[in-house]
């Protein structure tokens, strides 16, 4: 199926993002520090939630890639015959 | 504070407004021009996931724990990255097998049962009452707030009185209005899909607006409110994680695992995500974008809080309501009604399609089973067509949940705050998880399984959550609660078996989706599948592996075509089900009028269209009551399989074979075409050259045959005669070299020898060779060489002859006089190109492949009858020997007329070894 590398791929992020999202790697970031004043631990959430979203934005909406297998060819030197 | 006739004014307004919408977007549907056909309106519907909990929820819970309102946004988002799996599966059986509800979908996949799909009803509207409630408690204290600025509402009004009553009654209208206005066989309500798209837009717009306007119209950006936060030490706490509690992170993943499992399985979900489903590739776009706009409407809620906290200090503000009490202590009291328009966008979103989908579970699952049993439905007591009956069950329905609902808040609404009562309803309905997903991925899971699951889970759910709720309102002594029923401590409804240290939502989720999961497992495994367990299983967990053409029909029996007919009609109506039947003969490839034949796949056919106006396992009993049915086995189903696979795998093998014959043919077909254009070539070739050889032959034969009759021609004339026979002598010659030359290229039985070559060298050479030709005609040659070129590998003799052959050929052309022939040659790290240039005329438009064929002649015959029309295509030969190319240069506007052949080679070409020396 063509699906399948896609697949794999969501399944990978489902559990990196499960992992991410929960204890004990998500309380890393409750710390007392800000960055440009906004707190780290709201922060880091958002964060990793909005990338999250974008991985997965980039692997739907890009279609043609993931849907047939790529073999990389190596590039011959192309011959043009005008005749 | 605004006066009530505005507020009431400007919502009745805006629920017009969607009632617009809905019935633009229903006007378009059936103009075959769908709004709804689109991605991103599939995503902004299932935003309907955000009710006026979010809504006035959100703030509430972040004011009082931080950041743990986002967990219930972040199992969405991780249950969407499986989206394009889960969910498109759901997507595609739902359309499969026409399911229309979420009680539909699981007692289809276990063997159509008339029982599961009567609890799964219940425990839904058990479920979502409470959820109502809520919305209908946001809208009224939200609706108090804006007039008179207290949210809490008189106490204990007579319901005549309370706005929530009339709430709850214009939505049960709005509702009715949106979705069951008509009976549709699919159960999809375009008009109401695109109403709340819109209505997500909304409630987005306006928290959008509140918080931007708190954050930088009451306070100076976020950094100022977090600094002032942080500032106070009650409220720097809250941007921490840890609020208390060894087991707080249990908590945190527990709301995690219960609103993925709310996302996929609360009944408005299922509605939007799998019944309203337009293209199951819709699915696509809508697992980012749905997380998108729930990333968004979560953006401001931490602020909104601490703002809140922050502005009100005293603390009689309710945080539940800072959406609203923060723009209108500011004076903004617009501000404030675009917000309370989005709150009632939420709730009504949330009422409309939670109603409707109840309606349907109720009007499919309870009523018309229970009139089946009643025998109310016989064609002796009722009117031919049901579709009216059917369509009064559903709107009774809508208004009955609302009015339960209203009950439901009028009785346990001030104990409970926003937040709670959505997570105990998100807790019940989180007990269909393990029946539906395990029913989609595992064959084993049998109807007595899925029972046992239901009732453990939603029993542990009622004793550990609901019974706990319902004492802490005081309705029941409270003692049980810490005591023990009966004083057993070890059966305390919010430490069973005494596990401690869980908060009560955990707590109850803990045990029940665990006792659901074991209970479903071990009776499932208790017993083999019966035939028809076995055959949906296999339905529904190979949903992708056939496709519908191809779906075995597990069915065996004798039925009669005509009663299947007036079954139809009676609950579809009559247009309807000869479209039905038309559409059903047209595939079956048959004439419409005649009499179809009463096989296993027109019961199946009719069976799935009743599916989808009342359920599955209505269907089925109905089918049941007008036929003769045998009892599968398990045994039976695999053999029908089989014959299934058996007949799919035949017709796999023989399109295989007829794609390969195809194949084959065409192949044959264009080597066929290619020896006879071969024979084409070869015929004209042939008188080609006889044409070519006639023509100096003819002159020879002229001249001799004067020469030997006349003895009389004078000296002069004899010797111009000879020296004519001479020349056309050679002419001949030299075209028959030419051809053997072409012959021995095209066979490739030439010898090329490889040298490495000064091309400076070869170039004054080939200039020195066709000097005098050059002089004359009169012309002048032009060299453009750079100083320096590297050697090029080729066969010097060869390329000689090409040379020469451009350089002759330009000659040929040029004017009588001023004639110029420039030659020109520049490397490359890639290669060599030379180009011959000369001021003729130029190859008329037309002729620029032509001059390429053999025999022809640009422009006629040459002057002085020296062309054999052979010097191009074999020079174009022998550049391509060496993997170069030969072309004819483009004119280029403005530049001096004249025809320009360049050629180019590589260095080092690269062989196909077998002209190598």
């Amino acid at each position: 199926m063509s699906h399948t590398l896609r697949s794999q791929r969501l399944g990978a992020l489902f559990a990196a993002g499960w992992l991410l999202l929960n204890f004990p790697l998500l309380g890393l970031w409750d710390s007392d520090l800000s960055v440009l004043g906004l707190p780290l631990f709201p922060l880091a959430l958002f964060v990793i939630w909005g990338a999250m979203i974008a991985t997965v934005a980039w692997w739907m909406e890009s279609r043609p890639g993931l849907e047939t297998p790529v073999a990389s060819e190596p590039e011959l030197p192309q011959v043009q015959v005008r005749d | 504070m605004l006066p009530a006739p505005l507020v009431i004014g400007t919502s009745l307004a805006y629920l017009l407004l969607l009632v617009g919408v809905a019935y633009w977007a229903d006007r378009r549907a059936a103009a075959r021009r769908s709004v709804i056909a689109r991605p991103s309106v599939y995503a902004l519907s299932m935003a309907v996931y955000c009710t006026a909990w979010t809504y006035f929820g959100s703030v509430e819970r972040a004011a009082t724990g931080g950041m743990w309102f986002l967990p219930i946004y972040l199992g969405p988002t991780l249950a969407m990255v499986l989206g394009w799996t889960v969910l498109q599966k759901m997507v595609r059986i739902a359309k499969t097998h026409r399911i229309t509800s979420i009680a539909d979908f699981i007692a289809s996949r276990y063997g159509k049962s008339q029982l599961l799909a009567t609890l799964v009803t219940l425990v839904a509207v058990v479920g979502i009452v409470p959820y109502i409630a809520l919305q209908l408690k946001a809208v009224s204290s939200g609706y108090a707030l804006l007039t008179s600025g207290s949210a809490v509402a008189p106490a204990h009004l007579h319901w005549s009185q309370d706005s929530a009553f009339y709430v709850a009654l214009s939505l049960a209208g709005f509702a009715i209005v949106f979705g069951a206005r008509h009976l549709d066989t699919t159960e999809r309500h375009e008009g109401m899909v695109a109403a709340i798209a819109f209505e997500s837009l909304i409630k987005l717009a306006a928290f959008l607006c509140v918080g931007v306007f708190v954050v930088y119209g009451l306070f100076g950006g976020l950094g100022d409110i977090f600094a002032q936060a942080r500032a106070r030490p009650d409220l720097a706490a809250l941007l921490h994680a840890e609020q208390g509690g060894a087991y707080s992170w249990a908590r945190w993943m527990g709301l995690m695992v219960l609103a993925l499992c709310a996302a996929l399985v609360l009944p408005r979900q299922f509605q939007v995500m799998v019944v309203e489903n337009v293209h199951e590739d819709h699915v696509r776009r809508a697992s980012w974008l749905f997380p998108l706009y729930l990333l968004l409407i979560n953006l401001f809620v931490l602020p909104i809080a601490l703002g809140g906290l922050l502005y009100f200090s005293s603390g009689v503000h309710n945080p539940e309501h800072f959406v609203l009490s923060l723009p209108m202590a500011a004076g903004q009291n617009a501000l404030a009604l675009f917000v309370f328009v989005g709150g009632l966008s939420a709730a009504t979103g949330m009422v409309i399609v939670e109603t409707v989908a109840v309606s349907t579970m109720v009007s499919n699952e309870l009523a018309l089973p229970l009139l089946l049993r009643l025998r109310l439905l016989d064609a002796a007591h009722q009117p031919s067509d049901f579709t009216r009956p059917l369509l009064m069950i559903r709107r009774a329905a809508i208004v009955g949940v609302l009015l339960l609902g209203y009950v439901y808040f009028q009785l346990a609404g001030d104990a409970y705050a926003l937040a709670s009562i959505g997570l105990i309803s998100f807790a019940a309905v989180a007990q269909f998880a393990p029946v539906l997903l395990g029913g989609m991925y595992w064959r084993g899971g049998t109807r007595a399984g899925a029972l046992a699951g239901l009732i453990v889970g939603f029993g542990v759910w009622v004793y550990t959550l609901m019974l706990p709720s319902i004492a802490k309102s005081g309705w029941l002594d409270a003692g049980f609660l810490t005591a023990g029923p009966w004083g057993i401590a070890w059966l305390r409804p919010e430490s069973l078996w005494g596990l401690q240290g869980l908060d009560s939502l955990t707590h109850s989720l803990f045990w029940s989706l665990l006792t659901n999961c074991a209970a479903y497992v071990v009776v499932s495994l208790w017993r083999a599948p019966s035939g028809r367990e076995a055959s949906q299983a296999l339905l529904f967990v190979d949903v992708f592996r056939r496709g519908t053409a191809q779906t075995p029909v597990f069915w065996r029996g004798r039925a009669d075509a005509a009663e299947l007919k007036r079954l139809c009609e009676r609950f579809l109506g009559a247009e309807k089900t000869r479209e039905l039947w038309r559409g059903y003969a047209k595939q079956a490839g048959l004439p419409a009028d005649q009499a179809l034949v009463p096989d296993a796949r027109l019961v199946q056919f009719v069976e799935a269209q009743l599916a989808g106006a009342v359920g599955s396992a209505s269907a089925r009993v109905l089918v049941a009551s007008v036929s003769d049915e045998e009892t599968l086995s398990q045994g039976d189903v695999l053999a029908m399989l089989e014959e299934a696979s058996q007949l799919r795998s035949y017709s796999r093998a023989l399109e295989t074979k007829s794609r390969s014959l195809e194949k084959a043919t065409s192949e044959l077909r264009s080597a066929n075409e290619q020896l006879k254009s071969l024979d084409r070539l070869k015929d004209d070739f042939m008188s080609s050259v006889t044409h070519e050889l006639r023509t100096p032959l003819t002159s020879i034969r002229a001249l001799a045959e004067i020469l030997q009759g006349d003895a009389e021609v004078p000296p002069q004339q004899r010797q111009r005669f000879v020296d004519i026979i001479v020349q056309e002598t050679e002419r001949l010659t030299r075209l028959v070299n030419q051809v053997l030359d072409m012959a021995k290229i095209e066979s490739g039985h030439i010898d090329w020898r490889l040298a490495d070559i000064d091309v400076r060298a070869l170039l004054e050479k080939a200039v020195a060779t066709t000097a005098a030709l050059l002089s004359d005609r009169g012309a002048e040659m032009q060299l453009d060489l750079p100083d320096a070129l590297p050697p090029l590998h080729a066969d010097p003799d060869r390329l000689l002859q090409v040379l020469l052959n451009l350089i002759s050929n330009a000659a040929k052309f040029v004017p009588p006089q001023g004639g110029r022939v420039q030659l020109r040659a520049r490397g490359d790290g890639q290669g060599l190109t030379v180009c011959v240039q000369d001021n003729g005329p130029g190859v008329p438009a037309g002729h620029e492949r032509l001059i390429f064929d053999r025999f022809h002649q640009a422009g006629g015959p040459t002057p002085g009858g020296q062309g054999t029309g052979l010097g191009l295509p074999i020079s174009q030969h022998i550049v391509a020997h060496f993997g170069g190319r030969l072309w004819l240069e483009p004119p280029a506007p403005g530049a001096p007329s004249g025809a320009c052949f360049c050629f180019w080679l590589p260095w080092h070409p690269a062989f196909s070894g077998d002209t190598a020396p």
